[in-house]
């Protein structure tokens, strides 16, 4: 839908195969914050973490690529993705502090007709909520309370770690919580391994690694008596639904879009392979 | 003034079951100025001697007095006390991943053991150092900024405190074990084989790094040993290691160039061999009615573009 305010989607791999529905989940989303959603089309992987395996200046390459591609657009960057945000946010700092690199990376570019400038902002749901839609308005946009909810905040590792890209204070982030408290649903801090990563991105190089990691929060939510772990990552949502053995898990925008009118199947809560077996008094979904 | 709340893990493994909490109260007007380190000397001078931390050099160089302040692995002689007060207090426990000897003092040996079996030491490429003490071994500026940062090292072990992998597998090795291992790798007299070295990383667990970034936060001197692992990880590839990771790497890239995106559909066959997790995909999407050409990404228009790109990136900006 056509809104004032517009935004680019970066299209990373948390939209593709068994994850497509992500992407109209963002689209949802976005549509409820009423900001016009463009995809970023053309735009690549943002390597991962991977790409840098092979060779880490392709790393920064594709994502002065993308950003560029923003650019043209005249749109700022987002995705939902914790990785793709670290990813293309330490590009950018490493592109913007080597004008060498930038200058050789924009000779290539501009055989596409594009340019990096380095002027586009890199977005993330956290951000997005804070600094793009503003927290006052988002409020605005909850039209019900998922009220007896006992919701445990996990942020994953790549919106707080490194320093230079974190989205919060690492030592004491709030802005999660900040996000699911308007939703009506009583928040569990400080519950074990809260800070411990969900162990995703072993999933191809120990995939025991990855078991044990994706349990510890989830153990630790579970045991600090919450009904569900919410977490802004599709990643580590991806992780944790896979592997996990009890507790439930939710993205951060399918429980804003229930709480913003939608119902919990167009919000594809009956695509988690572990299903939120909660009943909403004041929900109508 | 306000007075502030210190909260302490405590635990003496000779009396106590299992870790505890403990607060002081002590007020902002004494903590002005003070680092962590400071802040815990007066607590264990005027409140509580039986209090136990490790610290000796006060100028984040002796690297004995890492713990987790807030959760987050810093050196509490480089700390100002009150830039870490949170609501109303400071928490500060020992670092993770590590066997407390008592209160905030962890036992180093298991991790130090670990960094010997990467063989951190120089073994003199006789090409490049003399053997005779009236020549010099030279190390060209443009030599040593290949590993410079590295050399930073204090050994204070706040990486490994934080670090993931080594919560989920204690025989993996640790961040500055291998910041190590490339630091010799990098080192132009050091004579022993790469691919020697890049082995003994490899058996010790290079693959098992989750890739989470607090090794990167934690550090005090601002090495990298996530990027280093990433450098060394290159390494095996380039050595023809053909473990599950060295796969994802070279079908990551490959699918990257094709398309633009990774594929997930076939990547657990590319890099481990499993095809069951493919044919489960598989019934899923059918299930779900999802056509068969969105099972993988397909090329977007003008792909061209993009390979030519990666291309002359590997060519021109290396």
């Amino acid at each position: 839908m056509a809104y004032d305010k517009k935004i680019g989607i970066y299209p990373g791999c948390c939209f593709q195969g068994a994850d497509e529905h992500n992407y109209d989940l963002i689209l949802d989303f976005l549509d409820k914050m009423e900001v016009e959603g463009v995809l970023l089309e053309r735009a690549a992987c943002c390597g991962g973490g991977v790409i840098d395996e092979s060779n880490k200046t392709v790393t920064y390459a594709l994502n002065a690529r993308n950003i560029a591609i923003a650019e043209k657009m005249g749109v700022d960057l987002y995705t939902p993705c914790n990785t793709c945000y670290m990813v293309i946010a330490k590009s950018k700092i490493a592109l913007d502090n080597d004008p060498e690199m930038k200058e050789k990376v924009n000779k290539i570019l501009a055989e596409e007709g594009l340019e990096y400038k380095g002027e586009a902002t890199i977005y993330h749901t956290l951000n997005f909520l804070r600094d793009f839609v503003g927290l006052e308005t988002y409020k605005k946009k909850i039209t019900r309370k998922l009220e007896g909810v006992k919701v445990a905040p996990y942020y994953g590792c790549h919106v707080l770690s490194p320093e230079e890209i974190s989205l919060d204070d690492p030592e004491n982030p709030t802005l999660l919580k900040e996000i699911l408290e308007p939703c009506g649903v009583e928040i569990i801090e400080g519950y074990q391994d809260e800070n411990t990563c969900c162990g995703h991105h072993a999933g191809y190089t120990n995939p025991d690694i990855r078991q044990k990691l994706a349990n510890k929060p989830l153990d630790g939510a579970a045991e600090a008596g919450a009904d569900v772990l919410v977490t802004p990552c599709p990643l580590c949502h991806k992780s944790m639904d896979a592997v996990g053995e009890n507790e439930p898990v939710l993205q951060l925008t399918q429980i804003i879009n229930v709480a913003c009118g939608l119902s919990s199947e167009k919000a594809y809560w009956d695509l988690n392979k572990k299903k939120v077996g909660m009943s909403f008094s004041s929900c109508a979904c | 003034m306000a007075n502030i709340l210190i909260e302490i893990q405590r635990f003496n493994p000779e009396t106590d079951d299992k870790p505890f909490m403990q607060t002081y109260e002590v007020s902002e007007e004494i903590l002005k100025g003070m680092t962590i380190f400071d802040a815990l000397a007066y607590i264990k001078d005027k409140i509580d001697p039986t209090l136990t931390y490790r610290a000796f050099c006060r100028s984040a160089i002796c690297g004995s007095c890492a713990m987790k302040i807030n959760e987050r692995a810093k050196l509490a002689c480089k700390e100002q006390i009150l830039f870490h007060v949170r609501n109303g207090k400071v928490v500060i426990k020992p670092l993770e991943n590590a066997k407390i000897i008592r209160d905030l003092a962890v036992d180093v040996d298991e991790a130090l053991e670990k960094l010997k079996k990467l063989k951190p030491w120089l073994e003199a490429d006789p090409k490049k150092v003399p053997d005779s003490i009236k020549s010099e071994s030279l190390v060209l500026p443009e030599e040593f900024a290949h590993y410079d940062h590295m050399t930073d090292c204090i050994l204070c072990m706040a990486c490994y405190g934080m670090c993931s992998a080594e919560k989920a597998d204690s025989n993996y090795a640790g961040p500055f074990q291998f910041t190590k291992a490339l630091r010799f790798i990098k080192d132009s007299r050091d004579g022993v084989d790469i691919d020697e070295r890049v082995q003994l990383c490899v058996d010790n667990g290079l693959w098992d790094c989750v890739q989470c970034q607090m090794c990167l936060a934690a550090c005090p001197k601002g090495i990298t040993p996530a990027d280093d692992i990433q450098e060394l990880r290159r390494y095996a590839i380039a050595s023809g290691d053909d473990s599950m990771g060295a796969k994802r790497a070279t079908t990551w890239f490959r699918d990257v160039f094709a398309t633009g995106q990774i594929d997930k559909f076939d990547l657990p066959v590319n890099a481990k061999g499993d095809t069951k997790a493919r044919e489960e995909m598989e019934k899923e999407f059918r299930e779900r009615g999802i056509p068969e050409e969105r099972f993988r990404p397909q090329p977007f228009d003008g792909i061209e573009g993009l390979r030519k790109f990666i291309r002359k990136v590997e060519e021109e900006v290396n």
